[in-house]
């Protein structure tokens, strides 16, 4: 096998090799699994870094499958294949990815379960990368669903919390709904296409009504996945796991995977599959902007921003530029995923400095505490607002200006979108940094340690300068612009405007943000409430109509069906007894039913020969 | 390489050692499987046929193809697995080899008479080992599992002697009987059909046919429903992949839709219908024996799809993967039953509101309870992944807008395991179930099982290349 070949199924499988010996390991001596982890995702990242090399040197695009049911006839591919796009992906999530299990050496540490956590984290890297590195469809669902798979048990890893627990199941069940969709889309495709399972190989699919209905059921499970309108419920909730868990989902694995899903099959995106795209993406910015602006739990504002941060990337699929989409909506992702991580990250050092008190409402002056942390994270809020040369700026602006020639709509919304994400943004930051500590944990909150703090820096430079290599990032996927052009201002404002507001409601001791929720009344209601979504979900569809009818079909069983078939037991049971009664031993009686039954026979005879059946 | 009838020479030597000598039942139990194993393996398993001639009017000529091969294969691992997991009376092994020489009769045969014997023959030690070692409600379940199982076979011996005596046969040979299906009147055809069909339906079971299977399953001890899930279910999929195939494509039924659209739709029903019924169940036996109705509701509607669809690609995908589904549910579900087996054992009750975070005294044992229901859900890297995908993907091909009922099904199987890990090994610790203890013997013996899960998720053409789909034609019975 050629040695790039080799390489590229080396970046997934260093990892996926080394998980059940991580977790081995653990059982003799719990650190070194955390070493172990640390140096696996570290290796696919070198394997990585090679096969980007290779691709940049050679130009070699790095494909190979084989068939997984060889032997049997019918060609069912699996593989990789390693272009622009998928190197891209690998690279940032192997990369992003090493930096949170780095993070997470001195989070865990004193987690006594932490040989079984790294092993899950690993996996859940893998898993991720696999999926970027598909060049099947099915492949990349195997690895979608190991993705899945990942997020339950880490989620759940705090098992004995019922919360983690019901978090868990949430998480699960929403993504396989987008997940049944995928499987559909699967189907479809195979269908339509002839038996074609390579996504090379999608292009097959011969009218627009099929790629229609193929990519809006493959866009159903990347709304599943990446958490958008209508199945973002189980994001918030996810939460409830450890704080670098959550920044493995919301930075490099698992939200990002819709996202890539779509750019990956993008060719067979129809305009009228991408109307909806670009509608659920808009939609979703707004709907979750709103809601990162009434919670007060400091993981779950990051987890709605980074619902209405993908809603941006997926806005931007679903404008249609063709590989101008890819690109910015790629870059976006990419550089999501480092203001992301931090923030998640920064938010894991106040959390592990704070014993997790997850209450915004309860820190307060921790910029003075805690002032690399802090700082760094006042850096991710700037780049997640879009703060001028900060790498949101380049990203998100970009997407909000392309959209202004495409549709006026969308780009009315997703520049109240910018407004919304910095008043989100700098009301968590101005919360936790500014102001009196308002608990006792806040109070006596100090600085992390070094290795905890070395990813937080790393990433917080990333976050800065990520910027500067907006050209070269666009080209290397495929999309040269002919100039730059000017990034209008209307989201810069926006993102001005929501800072100032932000500081002159949150930023101070005041009680103007009580005073208008009173005021909003209903509205405000509504939006904490979460728009009522999750009371539909959970307590209409599912406690009221899936329980009420599977109480229906319990009953059916135990009376109809199988009453049914006691009923027939009874029947034959019965005629047996009252029969029984007949046998009475008595010859008398013998005597008159032989000779009674001789004479209905004897009659019985004679009307058929009256009929003419008998002759 | 040796001929089937050393192995049933073999096999009834077994037995009878076993039954002389008692105390050797379990160990000869494990041989039995090995040597089963080996059979197959020796014997090339793309299509041997062995012919010993004719027996007045019996026709002593049998074969092992893709399906026979792969079923024997799991005959011969859960009698390894039950004889290393239980430690059972040894009556019950005695059973239990009798059970495994009558299916590798029932799978092999090419002789309808012979195939109703072994039909039969395997509801004797069945119902021995509900109604002797089985729960509270034993004779009812034995007594149920009996009857309705019976009810089917008569049906399907009917439809035998009518095949027999329509066509004027000499003997009971299958390929005579099912080649000159379409010489008789089209009633007595049809009624051959129901015959079959409705025997093969009762015991994978489909709904409505399947109330006898939650009874017997959840009275049978648990070594005993390893056996009854794992290996009967087979038998109604080895008939309706294996015999109603045939028998359709060669009546003057062969290229109508609405029979194989009917069994389509008893598969979809079948599959939302036990996952409703199981999301309502206390008792985690009763659940999981809904999930195996779950499970091979996949080979129904992979059935009904093959004969709508008649060849072609899609068509030999789902051929595959309701074989495959055949070996992965017998391997998944037995796992599940004997670790459900193992949490009753060591919290004392089987009700799922009143465990709760197990994992935290028991680890081991949770993590085997949440692999084999993670296997059970079809995530891929375990083999009920390969099967069910496979039926997936081909069943897009004539289902189309009718897969949503095949996505809410998928959906609720899901939710009713995840429910039952969240109320079992997740949650806080339920100390009214104090310091419980797992049993380390019982979870390496679940490595049996959940080694070939997992190899052949990954890595499926292991089974794959016994597969030729030139084997499901008439050719095979010659």
């Amino acid at each position: 096998m050629d040695l790039g070949v080799l390489m590229t199924y080396l970046i997934f499988g260093f990892p996926l090799i080394l998980v059940p010996i991580i977790i081995g390991v653990g059982y003799i001596k719990r650190n070194y699994s955390m070493y172990l982890g640390v140096i696996a995702v570290f290796l696919s990242f070198l394997s990585a870094l090679y096969v980007f090399y290779n691709y940049t040197l050679k130009g070699i695009i790095i494909q190979n499958n084989f068939n997984w049911f060889q032997g049997s006839g019918i060609y069912i591919p699996l593989g990789v294949i390693a272009d622009n796009l998928s190197i891209i992906m690998s690279l940032m999530v192997s990369f992003v990815g090493f930096l949170i299990i780095l993070f997470s050496v001195g989070y865990m540490a004193e987690d006594p379960r932490r040989h079984i956590f790294f092993g899950e984290m690993v996996l859940f890297t893998a898993s991720m990368l696999g999926l970027v590195l598909s060049s099947s469809i099915l492949m990349l669902f195997i690895f979608w669903e190991l993705v899945g798979l990942c997020s339950y048990l880490l989620i759940g890893f705090w098992y004995y919390k019922p919360n983690a627990a019901a978090a868990a199941k949430k998480a699960f069940i929403v993504t396989r709904v987008g997940d049944v969709f995928f499987i559909a889309g699967i189907g479809a495709a195979f269908y339509y296409s002839g038996g074609q399972l390579l996504i090379s190989g999608l292009n097959a699919i011969p009218y627009a009504w099929e790629r229609t209905i193929v990519s809006l059921l493959l866009f159903g499970g990347a709304i599943g996945k990446s958490a958008q309108f209508p199945l973002h419920v189980w994001i918030p909730d996810a939460m409830e796991g450890p704080t670098t868990v959550s920044a493995l989902i919301h930075a490099a694995t698992m939200v990002t995977a819709g996202v890539y899903l779509v750019a990956r099959t993008y060719p067979i995106f129809t305009p009228e599959s991408l109307s909806v795209v670009l509608f659920i993406g808009v939609f979703t910015v707004i709907l979750s902007g709103l809601l990162g602006l009434v919670v007060n739990d400091i993981k779950r504002i990051l987890a709605y921003s980074t619902i209405s941060q993908i809603g941006y990337m997926v806005s931007a699929l679903g404008l249609g530029l063709g590989s101008a989409s890819i690109a910015f909506s790629i870059y976006q992702l990419e550089s999501h995923a480092f203001f992301k991580a931090l923030l998640f990250l920064s938010a894991g050092s106040i959390l592990h400095a704070l014993l997790n008190v997850r209450d915004v409402n309860k820190m307060g002056g921790l910029w003075k505490k805690m002032p690399i942390t802090i700082t760094s994270m006042f850096i991710g809020a700037l780049a997640l607002s879009g703060f001028p040369l900060t790498a949101g700026y380049f990203s998100k602006d970009s997407i909000i200006t392309a959209s202004y020639n495409v549709n006026l709509l969308a780009w009315i919304f997703l520049t109240i979108g910018a407004l919304l994400t910095s008043l989100y943004t700098f009301r968590l930051f101005f919360k936790i940094a500014l102001g009196k500590p308002k608990s006792y944990a806040a109070e006596h909150a100090h600085e992390s340690g070094i290795l905890m703090l070395i990813p937080i820096i790393i990433l917080a430079i990333f976050s800065l300068i990520f910027g500067i290599f907006q050209g070269g990032f666009y080209s290397f996927l495929g999309y040269h612009p002919e100039s730059f052009s000017v990034l209008d201002l209307a989201p810069v404002t926006m993102m001005l405007i929501g800072l100032g507001v932000a500081y002159w409601l949150y930023g101070r001791e005041n009680d103007i943000p009580d005073k208008i929720a009173k005021g909003l009344g209903f509205l405000y209601k509504f939006v904490k409430n979460k728009f009522y979504l999750d009371v539909l979900y959970t307590n209409v569809i599912a406690e009221r109509a899936v329980l009420g009818l599977s109480a229906v079909s319990d009953a059916t069983e135990r009376r109809v069906i199988d009453g049914f078939v006691n009923a027939w037991g009874d029947v034959v049971k019965n005629a047996g007894s009252s029969l029984r009664k007949l046998q009475t031993g008595v010859a008398k009686q013998y005597v008159v039913m032989i000779i009674s039954g001789l004479i209905l026979m004897l009659l019985l005879i004679r009307i058929l020969m009256v009929m003419g059946v008998l002759h | 390489m040796f001929g089937l009838q050393y192995l049933l020479l073999i096999l009834t030597i077994l037995l009878l050692i076993s039954i002389l000598v008692r105390k050797s039942a379990r160990i000869i139990t494990l041989l039995t499987g090995i040597i089963t194993i080996l059979f197959v393996i020796l014997n090339n398993p793309t299509y041997t046929s062995f012919n010993y001639g004719s027996l007045s009017i019996l026709y002593m000529s049998f074969r092992l193809v893709f399906i026979a091969s792969v079923i024997i294969i799991l005959i011969g691992i859960v009698e390894i697995f039950v004889s290393a997991r239980f430690n059972a009376r040894s009556g019950f092994y005695v059973f239990t080899q009798f059970l495994g020489m009558s299916l590798v009769i029932l799978f092999t045969t090419n002789d309808f008479l012979l195939f109703y014997i072994a039909w039969e023959m395997v509801l004797i030690p069945t119902f021995f080992m509900i109604g002797i070692w089985g729960g509270p409600n034993k004779d009812y379940a034995a007594m149920k599992f009996f009857i309705y199982t019976h009810v089917g076979s008569v049906f399907m011996l009917l439809a035998i002697f009518t095949m027999y005596f329509q066509e004027g046969a000499t003997n009971f040979s299958m390929y005579y009987l099912m080649s000159n299906l379409n010489s008789i009147p089209l009633a007595y055809q049809s009624f051959v059909l129901f015959g079959f069909a409705l025997a093969f339906l009762i015991k994978l079971p489909s709904v409505p046919l399947h109330t006898w299977l939650p009874d017997a399953y959840v009275e049978a001890p648990y070594e005993g429903t390893v056996i009854i899930s794992s290996l009967l279910s087979k038998m109604g999929a080895f008939g309706l992949l294996f015999i109603f195939i045939n028998l359709f494509q060669s009546s003057s039924y062969y290229g109508s839709t609405l029979i194989p659209w009917i069994l389509v739709a008893l598969g979809i029903i079948s599959l939302i219908y036990s996952a409703l019924v199981a999301l309502y169940q206390k008792d985690m036996k009763r659940m999981m024996s809904y999930a195996s109705i779950g499970h091979m509701s996949f080979i129904t509607i992979a059935t009904g799809g093959f004969l709508i669809l008649g060849s072609g690609l899609y068509a030999t995908l789902l051929y595959y993967g309701a074989v495959f589904q055949i070996i992965s549910h017998g391997l998944i579900i037995s796992l599940i039953f004997s670790t459900v087996g193992s949490v009753e054992k060591s919290t004392g009750t089987r009700n799922i509101v009143s465990m709760g975070g197990l994992a935290r005294k028991v680890p081991f044992l949770s993590f085997i309870l949440l692999a084999s229901f993670l296997a059970s859900v079809a995530i891929p890297g375990f083999s009920g992944f390969v099967g069910e995908i496979s039926v997936l993907i081909g069943s897009y091909g004539f289902l189309k807008i009718y897969f949503v009922f095949i996505m809410i099904g998928i959906v609720l199987t899901a939710s009713y395991h995840i429910y039952t890990l969240q109320r079992t090994i997740f949650g806080p610790y339920n100390e009214y179930l104090g310091n419980i203890m797992e049993n380390r013997n019982e979870i390496l013996a679940s490595l049996i099982l959940l080694i070939p899960i997992i190899v052949l998720g990954i890595y499926p053409s292991l089974i794959l290349h016994f597969f030729n789909i030139s084997q499901i034609g008439m050719g095979v019975f010659k």
